[in-house]
């Protein structure tokens, strides 16, 4: 069992304020991040944690959780959240609910779909549980618009969410930042007692590929893009436990959190050590302003071709992802008494490792 | 100006909404969607004026010229008919229908009222579908078409409507009469139909699950299906689907008394097979050369549309194409795109195809 973080006890005393018996939700549960959720849930000693699944006879990131706990806590309930019935069954009686299913796909309608119209399902279905006393809506830290800072400023929760993501052409963060704007509505309209968590970039074992923050390798060779940008990392493990404290902790409804764990690394720090750790591979340095141009004008060709190319390189996701931003977990320490268990290093050690032995595409 | 609505706000509305907007004079003037949160998206991202949750709400509330049908099938024929009953002309996504009578029904509504109505086979309106359809139109092949052959392949790779597909028993693809097969092969069968004479032609099919699918426990998917095609004129058409063959080819290969035309819709080709003879080794080396130069001349073309920014993805392409034609047939009286015939002789041989390989009747497909 781990040692649940500061404060947390299970029997709603202290900064805690749910039960060991209380029913806990998980969307997503069979996700690289839902699985570790519902690990960590059933490590604090949590007895009756709920997985929304989909069947999709994939084993999916929660079989291995499954075989380790015997099923004992675990209550899986297949369905999908597109189903409002669906939703109603899994969210009868539950006390917290931890929404971290997206939609992942290349289309806008189907991101929308499947992280907007879904959240729409699961939010009615548990906004008249007279149980609900937290709703934990995972997010990303892709959302916010880094277009009116400077180089190196720090991108914290006060920064203003991009209003355009449709521009940025990023089907799945604009699926994502509907589905914030949804948790807001109900919070507004109905009381929902939630917390909304952004997580930088989640890595670790069960997901191989180096992180686009890096560098890209669209073209056939890897342009290395993020050269001495910090890499907004956080430990799938670490970040993990984050979410699971941000249903737990009193006190904290309506709160926006980002996640990123210490110690962050470099971009080219984190390159050369996956370069003599993974494998090796040739890439080219690309500066930022260089890349801004060429953006410029894929974004105008674009247009002036009516689609031809899709805007998928545009200056505003060359700021989001390349212009190089600080980051700061204060707000999560200070809120949710967390702090990132597994070390930085011994992070890179395990997900290098990881990807070595996956023979991870760049 | 058009004023366009679309009904139903998935993926392919966007699709059709891209197309729309490329298309001078035409504007989207509602969008519907009985799920508000997806019209409500679709009007956001294009601007259209009005959304709606309920196609006769939208019908009665706007003037609409064209409507987009963009729903899944099962709706096609009851949302087609309200349309048209509307006063509107009406592109319907495919399958047109779930079958043939359904098919018979709309195109009879529009007929009486004066209207006009086509089918989502925008594969046929690609780039090089619209070369070919041009020799063969000035006679490129020397008479009527002897044979055809329409492949039309299918990778359940790591697309996720595949995914959604497989993972999902209740997913609407696998309610339709054909399942899977009823939602794409027509694609390639109405390459087939454009062609052929007679309105029932003769229709020999066998269909299986490959040991792909069985592995992944979805033996109730037939992927896999062989067709012959006789229409009693002297023209003969082999079609096959298959989600197994790799790479995932879509070609169409057309043969005629005098000289034939292969059209690889992948990589917007259209091949000529000239009848001509040469002389002992001549034969090895002449042709090639003559191959290699047509291959050339397609590189010249398509980067010429590109430079020109008139390439676009294929189906992109012959859905502006299609839209296009519709709305002209609509705005000058000019003949369909797609005549009624090709749209029903496609539904008919689909019929024939699901029927056969329905696993409920077994011992048509055994007697292939």
């Amino acid at each position: 069992m781990v040692i649940p973080g500061p404060g947390v006890s299970l029997n709603g005393e202290g900064d805690n304020f749910i039960h060991e018996d209380d029913t806990i939700l998980v969307t997503g549960g069979n996700g690289f991040i839902g699985s570790r959720v519902v690990s960590t849930l059933l490590s604090y000693g949590f007895k009756r944690v709920r997985c929304l699944t989909r069947s999709t006879g994939k084993s999916g990131f929660l079989e291995s959780v499954v075989k380790r706990c015997n099923q004992a806590g675990l209550e899986i309930v297949n369905g999908n959240l597109l189903s409002r019935k669906s939703c109603l069954i899994a969210a009868q009686g539950v006390s917290v609910v931890y929404h971290l299913a997206a939609g992942v796909d290349k289309t806008f309608a189907g991101c929308f779909m499947n992280s907007a119209v879904t959240t729409r399902n699961i939010l009615d279905a548990v906004a008249e549980e007279p149980k609900l006393k937290r709703f934990v809506n995972v997010s990303s830290m892709a959302v916010y618009s880094n277009g009116k800072m400077q180089r190196g400023e720090l991108l914290d929760e006060s920064c203003e969410v991009e209003a355009d993501l449709v521009g940025r052409y990023e089907p799945y963060v604009y699926g994502k930042s509907k589905q914030d704007e949804l948790v807001l509505e109900y919070a507004r309209t109905r009381g929902l007692p939630y917390v909304l968590l952004r997580p930088g970039v989640v890595f670790g074992p069960g997901k191989a590929q180096l992180t686009g923050r890096v560098g890209i390798n669209t073209f056939g060779v890897f342009l290395h893009l993020g050269l001495n940008n910090i890499i907004p990392l956080t430990y799938v493990d670490n970040c993990a436990e984050a979410i699971v404290l941000a249903g737990l902790r009193k006190g904290i409804e309506g709160e926006v959190i980002n996640l990123v764990d210490d110690d962050l690394p470099r971009s080219r720090e984190f390159l050369n050590l996956y370069r003599s750790r993974v494998r090796d591979f040739q890439s080219i340095p690309v500066s930022y302003q260089l890349f801004y141009f060429l953006c410029t004008l894929w974004e105008k060709y674009s247009k002036w071709s009516e689609g031809q190319l899709p805007p998928v390189f545009n200056r505003k996701y060359c700021e989001t992802y390349w212009k190089g931003n600080t980051y700061s977990n204060c707000k999560a320490k200070k809120l949710l008494g967390w702090y990132p268990r597994v070390r930085m290093d011994e992070s890179l050690h395990k997900f290098f490792e990881y990807a070595r032995e996956a023979k991870a595409p760049r | 100006m058009i004023r366009v609505g679309i009904i139903g706000c998935g993926k392919v509305a966007d699709q059709h909404a891209v197309q729309i907007q490329r298309i001078p004079g035409a504007e989207i003037a509602a969008v519907c969607d009985s799920e508000p949160l997806m019209a409500r998206q679709l009007r956001e991202r294009f601007n259209a004026l009005r959304y709606f949750s309920s196609a006769q709400e939208m019908l009665a509330a706007c003037k609409l010229d064209v409507v987009h049908i963009t729903t899944p099938p099962q709706s096609h024929f009851q949302l087609g008919r309200i349309c048209l009953e509307s006063g509107c002309n009406v592109y319907i996504e495919k399958p047109f229908t779930l079958n043939t009578g359904e098919a018979e029904e709309l195109i009879d509504i529009a007929q009486r009222r004066g209207l006009k109505l086509t089918a989502g086979h925008n594969a046929q309106f690609t780039h090089a579908m619209v070369r070919m359809r041009e020799l063969v139109r000035t006679g490129y092949l020397g008479g009527e078409p002897v044979h055809m052959e329409s492949i039309y392949c299918y990778s359940f790779g790591d697309e996720s409507y595949a995914e959604a597909l497989l993972g999902d028993k209740e997913h609407w693809a696998r309610k339709l009469p054909g399942s899977l097969l009823q939602n794409i092969i027509s694609h390639g069968i109405s390459k087939i139909a454009e062609f052929l004479k007679g309105d029932h032609p003769r229709v020999i099919a066998n269909g299986f699950t490959s040991p792909f699918l069985k592995n992944a426990g979805q033996g109730d998917i037939v992927d896999e299906v062989r067709v012959i095609i006789d229409d009693g004129h002297l023209t003969t058409a082999y079609f096959t689907f298959s989600s197994q063959i790799s790479p995932t080819i879509h070609q169409f290969r057309l043969f005629g008394p005098k000289n034939s035309l292969v059209v690889d819709d992948d990589h917007q080709l259209v091949i000529k097979y000239r009848n001509n003879e040469y002389k002992s080794y001549l034969r090895y080396f002449i042709p090639p050369f003559q191959f290699a130069w047509q291959y050339l001349g397609n590189f010249s073309i398509n980067l010429r549309k590109f430079i020109n920014k008139d390439f676009h993805l294929p189906f992109d392409a012959g859905m502006k194409t299609l839209i296009e034609s519709f709305y002209n047939s609509i705005v000058s009286d000019a003949p369909l795109p797609l005549p009624y015939r090709e749209i029903l002789l496609c539904s008919w041989i689909m019929d024939q195809i699901f029927m056969q390989i329905d696993r409920r009747w077994p011992g048509l497909t055994e007697s292939f």
